[in-house]
């Protein structure tokens, strides 16, 4: 099967898996909680000074001593707060019906103050009732006071307009009373530019929820809703109690020009809403009032300060968002290493994306956090360990592989070049039971010896063994081991090697970046292989010249013998020997032409050429060059020169 | 001239004995021992000697067990740190010095191997012979007859075109010190030593044409 396939597939189902979850809803708790932590955790803002809060509470309740709160009292109060000259006053209390006493006094105030904002409820609540407005106001005087809240109790969005029972659109309190107040500053209320269905004041078009927007799956979407962004900090607003008023404790600059807002603040009342996105003193609880107060204070503050609203992305542009955040998971899973650097990685990717979503937030722009980290935890941690099982898979084959490669390359370095000697010495006239018992005595040690080379080899991934040499430490300089490979093989009793009266060598530092242990025992075997070739198949050779150097920019290991071909050479000499007697195992058939074949995969590896050719005018060539790899500094200091230069250049004083 | 001679052994015995063969041969000598490789390093960065006589299995310091590989590792040091400085190394296991061969072949100073098996006489010859800067490595470290591309170029010069040295030197575009110590590497790998009575270079030429490395 294709490796890649393998690899990619857990990665995009694990992608999918969060793509279908997050459509499903079953991340919408998650992702509404990270917006109320996000918003809760913002810088905190000034205190709005456009906006009052009279909150009648617990303890006004007491001294008024009667529950509803008698007309009377209202109207008092919004006589004296007439005096003070604000610019609106909204009145977040029904007043349906009279409530005696003091009924009369209270139509007188709803008659002769222009600027008072009652409340009403246009939708159906739990037991399908709806509340009618005070009828002594005008229509254009009053605004729904409804709130919408999401599925886990918490209110996230403000109603802004909407039909009511008998079919007429009617504005929330909220827009009510920023219209009255922005239209004094000459901001009239109109239709949205971006999108028509929205209301803008100014420059401030208020983004209208859809039901599928931001983290929201399916919600109702009914009326025209916006996100409200709640103004952060422990005291967002003014706030005075019905008793400072009675009692004069105010200061009356705090109320002129300014929005009023009249509401209960006493928690047995009930007119309160929960809501995780502000820091409060009294955490998830928010008075009605104070949630008209900051849906009132974003859309003055947005059209005249140019504060942020809260947006949200188009659908695509999020689940693009939550997908490249999955490839970056999956890309980090793949790039396999050691576990505690790869959860130092996963770590701090996702603490970034924490610290940008936050950016976002603070900017306005509630993006989908929860989706995209849950997509990069699972491809980053969960497929991670899948990852790290299929690695470990493959490198055990692939040292299996290498075992088997290794195994093959003694034998083949050893007791099969004797016994290709030993063929050949059967031809000749001088040979003799002595010479062929010598022989196989040899042949025997060299088979016995096999096991444990291969063994040593195997389990001390950093030695050579070679025929009569202790182990070679692999972190010896190249060129000294090719040297004793040199000197090893030419102690060995090969017919090319006798009629040799010079070698010309050259063994100097090789550049050895990225050369692995693996990787410089193979051109140990290699040098083995092409010198028992020599020793093998040249005949009368005089001189043998061994370059293993670095020259210039190439590796280079390169056997020459000026010796005539004794019969066709490399080995296929096997193959013919093979077929001279017939009385080799197929299985050897089949592995010659081995060394080659060998000498050809080392110089893909190192990315290199492997090279046999005849060498003018008699002999042969055999020669491995490779490009070393450059090293993390060295390629830096190349980068820093040519950087150097370049800037040396800018400087240079220019010559006409 | 007074010498100044660093040598290195762990065996107390051994030690005093190079010594006495030392200083008898030359009187006026300053010998200075070591009995590890960390001890040897700072005698000779501080007495700039004129030869190292050192063993080779040696520890690192006398705590430590006397390791063929410390010996290596100081030898190894020794040629880097100081090119030109005349070592005589002895071992009674020359063949793990086959490793280093490549690096003894680039050393420019005198470098002679003396077998601890041989009598103090052939040290002694071997210790003169590395003052007088020459190479000396016994048979077992070499495996037929290993020549470097560039010596072959000087025998060449020398034998076939009959030049000297200097335009030797010119020809080959290196200082005249290097000639001369590739003069002394061909030299030992063709077995040719001073001997008295006998011109060295001629014997060399001898020796080259019987092993047909010039014709």
């Amino acid at each position: 099967m294709d490796r890649s396939y393998v690899r990619n597939l857990p990665g995009c189902v694990g992608i999918g898996l969060v793509v279908v979850a997050r459509l499903v809803g079953l991340l919408q708790p998650l992702e509404l909680d990270a917006l109320d932590v996000g918003l809760r955790w913002r810088s905190p803002e000034p205190t709005d000074d456009r906006i009052v809060i009279v909150g009648i509470n617990e303890t006004d309740l007491q001294s008024v001593d009667t529950y509803p709160i008698p007309d009377e009292v209202l109207a008092q109060l919004l006589q004296q707060l007439q005096t003070y000259n604000p610019q609106v006053i909204g009145l977040d209390i029904v007043r349906d019906v009279p409530v005696e006493p003091g009924h009369a006094q209270l139509v007188e105030a709803f008659t002769t103050i222009p600027n008072i904002i009652g409340g009403e409820s246009i939708f159906l609540d739990r037991i399908d009732a709806v509340i009618a407005p005070p009828p002594s106001l005008p229509p254009e005087q009053i605004g729904f006071v409804d709130s919408i809240l999401d599925d886990d109790g918490h209110q996230r969005r403000a109603i802004l307009g909407g039909t009511n029972q008998e079919g007429e659109y009617r504005f929330s309190m909220a827009i009510q009373l920023a219209s009255a107040y922005l239209s004094a500053q000459g901001i009239e209320l109109s239709n949205g530019i971006k999108n028509p269905v929205s209301m803008r004041f100014g420059d401030a078009e208020l983004p209208v929820v859809s039901s599928n927007l931001g983290g929201y799956v399916r919600a109702d979407a009914g009326g025209n809703q916006t996100l409200i962004n709640f103004r952060s900090g422990q005291r967002p607003f003014r706030q005075v109690s019905l008793l400072d008023m009675v009692k004069g404790d105010v200061d009356p600059e705090w109320f002129r020009d300014r929005i009023v807002l009249i509401g209960i603040t006493a928690t047995s009342k009930r007119d309160y809403e929960r809501s995780a996105a502000i820091a409060s003193s009294n955490p998830g609880l928010v008075f009605g009032v104070e949630l008209h107060a900051h849906t009132v204070s974003q859309i003055v503050s947005a059209a005249l300060d140019g504060r942020s609203l809260l947006r949200t992305w188009s659908d695509g542009w999020e689940y693009l968002w939550i997908i490249a955040w999955g490839l970056v998971g999956m890309g980090i899973g793949q790039w396999v290493q050691r576990p505690i650097r790869h959860f130092l990685w996963v770590g701090s990717i996702m603490l970034s994306l924490m610290a940008a979503s936050y950016g976002f937030l603070a900017a306005g722009w509630w993006i989908p956090i929860v989706p995209a980290l849950t997509a990069l935890l699972i491809n980053g941690v969960l497929l991670y360990s899948f990852y790290l099982y299929d690695q470990t898979l493959q490198s055990r084959i692939r040292d299996r592989q290498l075992v088997i490669e290794q195994t093959f390359t003694t034998i083949h370095n050893g007791p099969l070049q004797t016994l290709a000697g030993m063929r050949r010495e059967l031809d000749e006239p001088s040979f003799s039971k002595s010479k062929l018992e010598q022989s196989l005595g040899q042949l025997n040690q060299e088979l016995r010896g096999i096991y444990d080379a291969i063994q040593q080899d195997a389990i001390q991934d950093n030695r050579l063994h070679l025929q009569g040499q202790a182990a070679l430490d692999l972190t010896t300089p190249l060129h000294e081991l090719l040297h004793e490979v040199y000197f090893d093989t030419l102690q060995r009793n090969f017919p090319g090697f006798t009629s040799l009266k010079a070698h010309i060598v050259t063994f100097e530092p090789f550049e050895e970046n990225g050369l692995t242990a693996e990787l410089k025992r193979e051109l140990c075997r290699f040098l083995e292989e092409a010198l028992c070739n020599v020793g093998k198949h040249a005949s009368g050779a005089r001189r043998l010249t061994i370059d293993c150097q670095h020259n210039g920019n190439h590796n280079l290991i390169r056997v020459i013998d000026n010796g005539s071909d004794l019969n066709v050479r490399g080995e296929d000499n096997i193959e013919h020997s093979v077929q001279k007697s017939r009385s080799l195992t197929p299985q050897l058939l089949k592995n010659a032409g081995r060394g080659t074949q060998q000498a050809e995969q080392l110089a893909n590896k190192l990315r290199g050429n492997f090279n046999r050719s005849a060498h003018s005018p008699q002999g042969t060539c055999c020669e491995l060059s490779w490009q070393p790899q450059k090293s993390i500094l060295t390629q830096l200091k190349h980068h820093i020169i040519a950087v150097f230069g370049k800037v040396n250049h800018l400087f240079q004083p220019r010559r006409r | 001239m007074a010498r100044t001679f660093v040598v290195i052994d762990d065996h107390e015995a051994v030690l005093s004995g190079t010594v006495a063969v030392l200083q008898k041969e030359y009187p006026d000598a300053q010998i200075i021992t070591a009995s590890g490789a960390k001890e040897a390093e700072e005698q000779i960065a501080g007495a700039n000697p004129d030869a190292v006589v050192m063993d080779l299995s040696i520890p690192h310091t006398p705590k430590d067990s006397a390791q063929t590989e410390t010996g290596l590792q100081l030898l190894r040091m020794l040629m880097e740190i100081y090119p030109t400085l005349n070592i005589v190394v002895q071992s009674a296991h020359v063949r793990s010095l086959v490793r280093i061969k490549p690096l003894m072949d680039l050393h420019e100073g005198g470098l002679t191997i003396a077998d601890k098996g041989l009598p103090l006489k052939e040290m002694l010859k071997k210790v003169d012979w590395a003052l007088q800067g020459l190479m000396y490595t016994p048979r077992e470290m070499r495996v037929g007859l290993a020549i470097k591309p560039e010596w072959l170029k000087v025998l060449m010069l020398a034998f076939q075109d009959g030049l000297q040295d200097k335009a030797i030197a010119e020809k080959m575009n290196i200082s005249e010190r290097t000639v001369r110590h590739y003069w002394t590497k061909v030299q030992d790998a063709l077995d040719v030593y001073p001997e008295s009575g006998k011109n060295i270079r001629i014997q060399t030429e001898i020796r080259a044409r019987e092993e047909g490395l010039i014709d």
